[in-house]
């Protein structure tokens, strides 16, 4: 039922990827937010589509996976290209039915944005799926280490992170197990009218914040028993360690900014 | 999820037939599949392969979408920690949330509610209070009850007595078997205690990595220790103990009477015996 979400989990497998130090994985995936924005024509967007599919190539995640997981967002893909296919009046008039009317530069501008969003999805899910949540957690907090200068509780912020992060299979889990309780007693959460499959969202919200809120609660508990008390003077059983991969990928994705700039129109 | 690391066969190769009115133990070591094996008896989850038949209905691999409803109606689930279910502000609400759902009206399920508290253990008063202000114990009668109200005629138990203590294990295993007995239910339940399955089950059958390994009436299963063992799993210290007797007295004490009263009766009769 809900096995096919897969943001924020990770895939075991042993690729390049895989094996690249988490923060520069951080670091291009937040260069990427930018630098897809840059693509305004149809040789930038299928550079980068090329450099995309490289990468999910590198990241040994099978296709079938990925597809699976991003199933609920490829809805909103979709949604908003026929938004726009249907709403910009730009360009030559292609086809005119009644009040409806698609421009090509409608189409053109729906499959852009259709893009960027999926481009944009697959990157963001390709970090956590090659990353675990501690490499995460320890790249960001790295990474982030120089706002504590201003006394911003940057290892506080990236344990929230990852405990967020690591909780959210088992919010899953758990999400399933009692929604199959509920079903057990007649519960029906797929079929009627949507006023009454709100209402019947309910016998399963309450039970989940229930368990949530114990859940952070022992969490706490067992933090402090073993003497947790934030970041001050911690070490770090596994050290991060920055290899020439990692430059490469950095220097490579420079490139592929330049060539943007270059090619865009 | 096939085609991924994440992919398991849960199960295989199994199967079983459960007449009317049997109370059926399945056993097994954790990950043995024993809650995936119920979980498919009313349509939560789906087989891949094979069939599954529970009175009328039939499912079948790739079979199209039926209504699930009376099958579900039919066969009431108490999952492990049932009390994790509750979610009304009240626990009269939620007693009669099951029966509602199919299609029970409002006063005959506050009938059963008032019928189902008491069946569990549990004083009227309770019905006014909200299901989060009760002790854990009291939480987990009162999702049982739940289940009761639905009125199933075949009760599936997902190791009920989890995480209770010791008296309270015995007044819930006791419950279920009254039930069992008067309603005339027919009880699977599932469980690691082999004290549990041998008291009160007339059928065992135990499940090991995914398949059903054993299957027969108890006292032939416990003759198999050695297969028990294999499993990770042993006879019930009662029957060890009767091993043992019997091995040590060169007695041939029946393996067959192992709840704890019948095996103090035997075991001072032979005494008797040997003394005269």
């Amino acid at each position: 039922m809900l096995q096919n979400v897969i943001i924020g989990q990770y895939y075991p497998a042993s690729s390049p990827l895989h094996r690249m130090d988490s923060r520069s994985k951080l670091i291009a995936a937040f260069f990427y937010l930018f630098i897809v924005f840059l693509a305004n024509n149809w040789v930038t967007y299928g550079l980068l589509i090329a450099f995309t599919a490289v990468t999910i190539t590198l990241s040994k995640v099978p296709m079938r996976f990925l597809y699976k997981g991003l199933k609920p967002i490829l809805i909103l893909v979709v949604f908003t290209l026929f938004l726009h296919v249907f709403l910009t009046k730009e360009g030559d008039l292609l086809y005119k039915a009644g009040f409806l009317e698609i421009y090509e530069g409608g189409i053109i501008q729906g499959v852009f944005i259709a893009m960027r969003l999926l481009l944009l999805v697959l990157m963001t899910s390709l970090l956590t799926l090659t990353t675990t949540p501690i490499d995460i957690t320890d790249g960001l907090e790295h990474l982030l280490g120089p706002l504590k200068k201003w006394k911003l509780p940057v290892h506080e912020f990236a344990l929230m992170m990852s405990i967020s992060l690591r909780f959210i299979p088992t919010l899953l889990q758990e999400t399933e197990k009692i929604m199959k309780a509920q079903m057990a007693r007649g519960a029906d959460f797929t079929s009627g009218p949507i006023k009454e499959r709100a209402r019947a969202f309910v016998p399963l919200l309450v039970p989940l914040f229930v368990s949530s809120f114990k859940r952070a609660e022992e969490l706490a508990l067992a933090m402090e028993a073993r003497g947790y008390r934030g970041g001050e003077g911690r070490t770090r059983l596994r050290a991060l360690e920055w290899h020439k991969r990692d430059s490469f990928a950095l220097i490579l994705l420079l490139l592929l900014t330049v060539l943007l700039f270059v090619l865009r129109s | 999820m096939q085609g991924t690391p994440f992919e398991r066969r849960a199960l295989h190769d199994i199967s079983l037939d459960i007449n009317d009115g049997t109370f059926l133990a399945l056993i097994g070591h954790t990950g043995s599949g024993k809650s995936t094996l119920i979980q498919h008896l009313n349509g939560l989850l789906k087989p891949s392969s094979g069939s599954i038949k529970m009175g009328s209905t039939v499912l079948e691999a790739g079979g199209k979408k039926q209504d699930l409803k009376p099958l579900r109606k039919k066969a009431g689930i108490v999952f492990q920690y049932p009390e994790h279910q509750l979610f009304e502000e009240t626990v009269e609400k939620d007693i009669m949330f099951g029966p509602r759902n199919f299609g029970v009206s409002e006063e005959k399920a506050k009938k059963t509610a008032a019928k189902v508290i008491e069946m569990v253990g549990l004083p009227q008063t309770v019905l006014e209070k909200s299901p989060f202000d009760l002790s854990g114990g009291q939480m987990r009668r009162v999702a049982i009850a739940g289940v009761l109200a639905m009125n199933p005629e075949v009760l599936i138990l997902d190791e009920p007595t989890a995480g209770l203590d010791p008296s309270g294990r015995v007044e819930i295993m006791e419950l279920f078997y009254n039930l069992h007995k008067s309603k005339s239910l027919t009880t699977i339940l599932v469980t690691h205690s082999m004290e549990d399955a041998s008291r009160y089950a007339d059928e065992i059958a135990v499940m090991h990595k995914g398949e059903l390994y054993l299957h027969g009436k108890p006292a032939d299963i416990f003759n198999q220790r050695e297969a028990l063992q294999q499993a990770g799993l042993d006879v019930p210290e009662t029957v060890q103990f009767l091993m043992r007797w019997n091995e040590r007295s060169g007695q041939n004490l029946s393996l067959s009477n192992f709840t704890i009263e019948e095996l103090a009766k035997q075991v001072s009769q032979s005494l008797k015996k040997r003394g005269s």
